[in-house]
């Protein structure tokens, strides 16, 4: 899910981009977790340290934001990545509906018996031990969409009526909240609740087309390549 | 116990009426030529056994019975004294030989008595291990002959502060036939190469049978292994990264061995031939592939304690299906081991100096063993030494196999690598050596990583 932050944020900052789906993405990256990107000879992963890399690079999207601003959007960041984030890995690895339907086969996929089995349950069990740690085992369904409401309900606040958060630009904070949002509102799961949510707050939705028309749209050049485990979708049906 | 020659099924020997005519019993002051004094083993007794069943004894010391003079009774047990031992579930095995006494006796009747000291169930051993910027304890359990047929088990555990790694196996012989036997394998083990920056974790279960056919020794081995690649360092190369995550092997081999010479190290005549072939991919698992490999030795004693030493390996490994080969079954080339004078593993395609393999290669070498200059130690530990002089020769490639043989032939005799030098080289027990040669390097193409000068090799299989 976090591929489409990334891919967001570079379309954004205007750099050419290719995307490749690879199965073995996640043990491809220096730190396991996808997305990763591939520049030269350089493998940087995570949206933390590729937006840095970036920056370092010459390239950033709030560097029209004053301190205030930039803190305010630092703190938005970290909601989105506490909650929604949280949210998303719950209900695939730890609602049993889920996991045994959609999550384990889509995981195993690219194995053969009986391996497809033992790293499904390997993730599993490595997921359920984080949300331990953080507090969020003990949690329910509800509890969890609920949280997820309250997150969506501060975004579209500070959204507004404006088309991103930050008024005129958009900002890493835009190709964050968008990346997340756009997964939620395009997985298939057993339920529709968790889009539901998202979809009961109108800017949201809008700002999530909105953004998707403008840098989705025929964006297909070479230079680095982006690696991920999921494939590509679309919000416009 | 004691053990009358009943008819066994298998070996047969003749009828107890078959003895020779009774021999005169020479008052005892006179000496008698006992090689020519026909003798009837009449009883073989045992002392000693514990949980191990009969019928496997019976079958390593019915020759025994079928010896007919006494010089005859003294070769066979000593046999199947040796036979018992490689059974390895006996400590000690005494063979005493002596007339026979009681009502049955015969005058040329001989009691042969086997005293033997079975070994205790379980038997346990802990090393500790230093080597690769890595510290390790092994534990090692074994349990001989667990069942009284010479049935073994060995657990081997290995906990290090890298890496661990364990394994499981349970072996059984034929009773009657210790070359046909059958293991079956759960491992797990870990391996670190750093010229490809590489890391491999391989779990897995074999199973295996061996059985002699005429004079050649064949292996059938099914093994499932699950294998996880990763990287070694963050700066391995992008090819090497791109193999990273987990693949499952699933293959079937099979091995040949023609041995003829007088030893494994350093040997001073006869030949060997190892072919081996795998198949990956039709019994499971997402690696598909055919890989044959063959390993050729031929040596000669010359004069003055000399010997000339050939050898040639070869192989190739051929991908099914689309998906490319993986770089834990491609072929490695070069080190001391191997073609002597380049760094270990360090010859063929590279990609940022990790170096990734090849699917084909060759290797070929020629070798003098002279013993050492005036002969220091002789008759002992300077016979363990031997001064050489080499020349090696082979190339690694990948080949496109849409081309046919005459460009793949065309392409591995491109490019040879090849080098030449002098060295030293000491035997270690009777499973490996160690050499220190000066190697001269020729042949290098770019990209390869050399070892002029010095090189210092250790292990048990040489070019």
């Amino acid at each position: 899910m976090q591929l489409f932050c990334l891919q967001a944020f570079l379309q954004m900052c205007n750099l050419p981009i290719r995307v490749i789906c690879r199965a073995n993405a996640e043990y491809m990256s220096p730190s396991g977790k996808v997305p990763f990107i591939h520049v030269g000879n350089q493998v940087v992963s995570e949206l933390g340290p590729i937006v840095q890399f970036v920056k370092a690079k010459g390239h950033s999207l709030s560097d029209g934001l004053d301190e205030v601003q930039k803190a305010e959007m630092k703190a938005y960041m970290e909601l989105v990545n506490n909650m929604l984030l949280t949210a998303e890995l719950y209900l695939q690895w730890c609602d049993d509906v889920t996991v045994e339907e959609i999550t384990h086969p889509r995981y195993g996929s690219p194995y053969p018996w009986p391996l497809n089995r033992i790293l499904s349950y390997q993730k599993q069990w490595e997921v359920r031990r984080k949300m331990k740690a953080i507090g969020w085992a003990g949690k329910t369904l509800e509890q969890v969409l609920e949280d997820v409401d309250q997150c969506c309900h501060a975004l579209s606040q500070r959204l507004g009526t404006q088309p991103y958060f930050f008024n005129k630009q958009p900002t890493e904070l835009d190709a964050l909240v968008f990346g997340h949002l756009f997964t939620i509102l395009t997985t298939q799961l057993i339920t529709d609740e968790l889009s539901e949510k998202v979809k009961n707050y109108s800017n949201l939705t809008a700002f999530c087309r909105r953004i998707e028309q403008q840098y989705f749209e025929g964006h297909e050049k070479d230079s680095s390549t982006i690696a991920t485990r999921s494939s590509k979708r679309s919000l416009l049906r | 116990q004691s053990l009358e020659p009943l008819p066994v099924p298998g070996p047969d020997f003749g009828a107890l009426g078959e003895e020779a005519e009774l021999v005169e019993v020479e008052p005892e002051a006179k000496q008698e030529i006992l090689e020519n004094k026909d003798v009837v083993v009449q009883h073989v007794h045992f002392d000693g056994l514990g949980r191990t069943k009969d019928d496997i004894i019976m079958y390593e010391i019915a020759d025994v019975f079928k010896a007919r003079n006494l010089i005859d009774v003294m070769r066979k047990s000593h046999e199947a004294r040796e036979k018992l031992l490689r059974l390895g579930i006996f400590r000690q095995v005494d063979v005493l030989i002596d007339t026979c006494q009681g009502d049955d006796a015969l005058p040329n009747g001989l009691d042969v008595t086997f005293e033997v000291t079975e070994l205790r169930r379980l038997t346990g051993s802990y090393n500790t291990m230093v080597g690769n910027n890595e510290g390790s304890m092994v534990l090692g359990l074994k349990f001989p002959n667990l069942f009284g047929r010479a049935e073994k088990v060995t657990f081997q555990f290995s906990y290090g502060t890298k890496e661990t790694s364990y394994g499981l196996s349970f072996f059984k012989p034929q009773p009657g036939s210790f070359e046909k036997n059958f293991s079956v394998n759960i491992y797990k083990v870990t391996g670190q190469f750093p010229w490809s920056s590489l890391r491999e974790t391989d779990r897995g279960i074999s199973a295996e049978l061996n059985f002699p056919v005429w004079k050649t020794s064949h292996t059938l081995k099914w093994e499932g292994v699950w294998r996880e690649l990763g990287c070694l360092a963050r700066t391995a190369s992008f090819s090497v990264r791109e193999e990273s995550g987990h693949s499952l092997k699933s293959s079937l081999s099979h091995a040949m061995v023609v041995d003829s010479r007088n030893s494994t190290i350093l040997p001073k005549q006869g030949a060997l031939l190892k072919i081996n072939q795998e198949l990956a991919g039709y019994t499971g698992g997402d690696v598909s592939f055919l890989k044959e490999d063959f390993e050729l030795q031929l040596n000669k004693q010359l004069l003055l304690d000399s010997v000339i030493s050939a050898s040639l390996w070869g192989g190739m490994l051929v991908p099914i299906g689309d998906r490319p080969s993986s770089i834990a079954d491609r072929f490695y080339l070069g080190g001391p081991t191997s073609v002597r004078g380049f760094s270990m593993y360090s010859i063929g395609p590279q990609s940022e100096g990790d170096y990734l393999g090849g699917e084909a290669f060759w290797a070929g070498g020629v070798h003098l063993y002279t013993p050492l200059p005036f002969r220091p130690g002789r008759g002992g530990f300077g016979d363990l030494f031997r001064t050489h002089f080499f020349l090696n020769a082979g190339n690694l490639c990948n080949l496109n196999y849409g081309e046919g043989p005459r460009a793949h032939l065309q392409r591995l005799a491109e490019c040879i690598r090849w080098s030449y030098g002098a060295g030293v080289v000491l035997r270690l027990g009777n499973i490996a050596r160690l050499e220190l040669n000066y190697c001269f390097p020729m042949g290098v193409q770019a990209g390869d990583r050399i070892c002029d000068g010095v090189q210092f090799g250790a292990g048990i299989r040489f070019l």
